[in-house]
């Protein structure tokens, strides 16, 4: 089952890629625009070959993650970093990223990402989904395409600089999630709640002194609370954010692998980094190296 | 199941929190449904219609509501529990147990009155007629008389309320308690390969816990029955 | 003092103790209590006799205001009855009852029943309080009954323990309120006993009741009442032998032909 590399590097080269930096519906976060590969083609029985021949896909985002997965109340298009990943990874399947009834963003939060994938209600995870051992036990991750690291979000007018100033304070971030682990190991009381947003509440109310996770995603509440609220100190964990995918297909991983270089190569991963992140003060970092796939 | 052992120090802690949660909102809530409950079935009739209104109201409402509208609503008119900071051992008791506690109480309460209400309307009129007879009081009538043989009619429904406690406990899980379910969440979250082991052992734990309770109620069942 | 030791009776000659004026009560549409004046004085012995449904019982629970009335008034030793509360709890203290379903604490043994009113209500302490109800149930003849619960008793037994609850309130007046219609027929006696053991020690009484016999021999003067309104006064043997009222007349007929 031999991946035909050529091929897909020349479906990644026929996209077409636009900053829409025009905001014609109001919103300043348009991301990056992708067109469905027309000349998308995968080896018989990959399951890229079956997704492009069915033309739909189903990819699990964040729904509640400024800059990352964001998805205003009402709408069926997402967007964020990870969204805009997810598509130039749909596109790549020949398949048009922005028509929804063929592609679902199914929202998947912290806790129904390996599930969602092991049953295969989602065929692609891209949620803040960081590589780590355990999981990828039960799924399959390739990349990363971005490098985090955790980092806190205080009130503009808090003096804390770092999880030095924070020993023993409360710091809130999603139950359940490896921030709130880091949280303790540093030294901070954790603070689980349902949601990103509704941490930042009990931030804006003054309940906890701050609150914890992936920089990124603090970034994009600063920016959202502009004047409100800040983000603080150097990352004190390393995340490497991946896409997740089911074990059932290996083949997938290479894909991707091969897809990310191409737009990091096209510069696409730069400008959709920009064009979601670079609004909330974070320089463009380099290209993470990604990890090899097994074969 | 590895994980479940190896975190099990971890796993105490959080049903510590868990217990902690019950014991507290059980004790006030069995204290508020008695209040509730004797506003209902009094003589004053504004009493008999704001406990009434009260328990449609919170009765009627998804706990998650209630704890929403404490978390988040709450504070915004001023009303925080954040004087409330207390350290016992390894235990936290901040503003957002007390919230906790204060959540699942005043949704417990209305459970635990209408299900003492049950007990009450089992206590035949004439036990009432006959206190009221010699001289007692309301507060008497209710005190000796009709409460003691309520809370025994009541202990089936009691029970299942104060089990349904134990368990709604979990709720605190995602409004910033880190008892059972919440540490739960932590552990599936980090040994995405032992899912299945976590949530039988934290399950396992949970059934223990509701075992505990309900052989406490057959106790209370048993020594009451004499009488 | 206890209620073991009243003076002797001087029948029907004492102050008046429980007087009704122009009492009305409905039931939705039924006329309970209709034009009710009746006067009972210190010492005396009424009993109420009628068919049922006729107010009988309604009039006796209105005395203790477990019954509200619509109009008319109620006072009890020169005291009007008053609303509910403190002071309603202090007047029924004064007035004994006695159910016809003995209505004993079931969750209270024996002595607790009767010990509860003086303790809570009096304010006795709990040995008085005991001593005197030992005293009371010895009386009435279930003294060695005392540790035990109201379900582990007779009817019989329980109505007399009801009654001892009752005295040891020591009461102006005591209400029964059909006292032996629950009881199987050989209990009756044991009850009807100590009903007129009472009465012989001078207590003020209104009873309601069907035993005609305690009527004859206990009875100081009988209320006849029909369709919630007192038919006819009379003594129990003008009553018995010589009833005026039709009504009283015709009820004679069917209860005592048998």
């Amino acid at each position: 089952m031999r991946f035909i590399r050529t091929k897909a590097a020349i479906a990644v080269a026929g996209l077409a890629l636009s900053l829409a930096a025009c905001g014609d519906a109001g919103t300043d976060n348009e991301g990056v625009e992708v067109e469905a590969s027309e000349d998308a083609s995968f080896e018989a029985g990959t399951r890229m070959a079956e997704l492009a021949e069915a033309g739909t896909i189903n990819v699990g985002v964040k729904y509640d993650q400024p800059g990352l997965g964001f998805n205003e109340t009402g709408s069926d298009m997402p967007t964020g970093f990870d969204v805009d990943i997810a598509k130039i990874l749909v596109a790549s399947l020949g398949i048009d990223p922005e028509d929804t009834s063929k592609v679902q963003y199914v929202e998947t939060i912290s806790d129904n990402r390996e599930p969602f994938l092991v049953d295969g209600k989602v065929d692609l995870v891209l949620a803040s989904y960081s590589i780590t051992d355990e999981r990828r036990q039960v799924v399959g991750q390739a990349g990363p395409y971005m490098l985090t690291g955790q980092q806190l979000l205080v009130p503009e007018d808090s003096e804390a600089a770092g999880p030095e100033d924070l020993q023993g304070k409360e710091v809130c971030s999603v139950t359940g999630s490896t921030s709130l682990d880091n949280a303790k190991a540093q030294g901070m009381k954790p603070v689980g709640f349902d949601t990103y947003s509704q941490c930042v509440d009990k931030v804006l109310d003054g309940t906890v002194e701050a609150m914890t996770t992936d920089g990124t995603i603090l970034a994009g509440y600063a920016a959202q609370n502009e004047g409100a609220l800040k983000v603080v100190g150097e990352p004190f964990s390393e995340e490497r954010i991946g896409v997740g995918y089911s074990q059932d297909y290996p083949e997938m991983c290479q894909w991707i692998n091969d897809t990310l270089e191409a737009a990091n190569e096209d510069g696409t991963w730069a400008e959709a980094f920009e064009a979601n992140l670079g609004a909330s003060g974070v320089e463009t970092p380099d290209f993470p190296e990604l990890d090899p796939c097994e074969s | 199941m590895e994980a479940f052992i190896n975190e099990f120090p971890e796993v105490l802690q959080a049903f510590g929190y868990t217990v902690l949660l019950f014991l507290c909102s059980g004790v006030l809530s069995l204290i508020g449904g008695t209040i509730l409950v004797a506003m209902r079935v009094g003589p004053i009739a504004v009493l008999n219609k704001a406990a009434a209104t009260y328990v449609t109201l919170v009765r009627n409402t998804p706990l998650l509501m209630v704890f929403f509208f404490f978390q988040f609503a709450a504070p915004k008119i001023g009303i925080n529990l954040k004087f409330v900071d207390v350290h016992i051992g390894s235990f936290d008791f901040t503003s957002f147990f007390a919230t906790a506690v204060v959540a699942l109480t005043l949704y417990t309460s209305t459970f635990v009155c209408e299900a003492l209400r049950s007990g009450v309307n089992a206590v035949p009129l004439g036990q009432a007629e006959a206190a009221r007879a010699i001289g007692l009081p309301f507060s008497g009538v209710m005190r000796e008389v009709v409460l003691p043989q309520a809370f025994r009619a009541s202990v089936p429904p009691v029970a299942s309320t104060l089990i349904a406690l134990l368990k709604n406990t979990s709720v605190a899980a995602v409004f910033g308690v880190l008892e059972a379910a919440a540490q739960m969440k932590i552990m599936t979250n980090n040994h995405a390969d032992e899912r299945w082991g976590i949530f039988l052992g934290v399950a396992l734990l949970y059934v223990v816990l509701v075992e505990l309770v309900s052989l406490v109620a057959i106790s209370f069942e048993r020594r009451w029955r004499i009488a | 003092m206890t209620a073991l030791e009243h003076e002797p009776r001087s029948a029907g000659r004492g102050e008046p103790l429980v007087v009704l004026t122009d009492v009305q009560k409905h039931f939705g549409s039924l006329h309970a209590l209709k034009d009710i004046d009746l006067t009972v004085t210190s010492g005396e012995v009424v009993v109420v006799i009628g068919p049922s449904g006729s107010g009988k019982s309604t009039l006796c629970r209105a005395i203790n205001r477990l019954e509200t009335i619509d109009s008319g008034t109620i006072s009890l030793d020169g005291q009007p009855l008053p609303q509910e509360g403190k002071a309603l709890a202090k007047l029924r203290a004064e007035v004994g009852m006695v159910f016809q379903s003995f209505n004993l604490f079931a969750h209270k043994t024996i002595l607790e029943n009767v010990t509860l009113g003086p303790i809570k209500v009096r304010g006795l302490s709990k040995s008085a309080a005991e001593t005197k109800a030992r005293e009371l149930l010895d009386r009435v003849g279930v003294g060695h009954q005392a540790d035990k619960y109201p379900a582990q008793l007779s009817g019989g037994q329980q109505q007399r323990v009801a009654i001892a609850r009752a005295l040891a309130m020591e009461p102006k007046v005591m209400l029964f309120d059909e006292p032996t219609s629950a009881l199987d027929p050989e209990m009756i006696k044991e009850v009807l006993d100590v009903m007129v053991d009472l009465a012989h020690r001078g207590m003020t009484m209104i009873v309601v009741t069907h035993e005609m016999g305690f009527a004859r021999t206990a009875a100081d003067r009988v209320v006849f009442m029909a369709d919630g309104a007192i038919v006819e006064e009379n003594t129990p043997e003008q009553f018995f032998t010589n009833p005026t009222s039709d009504r009283a007349k015709d009820f004679l007929g069917k209860i005592l032909k048998h």
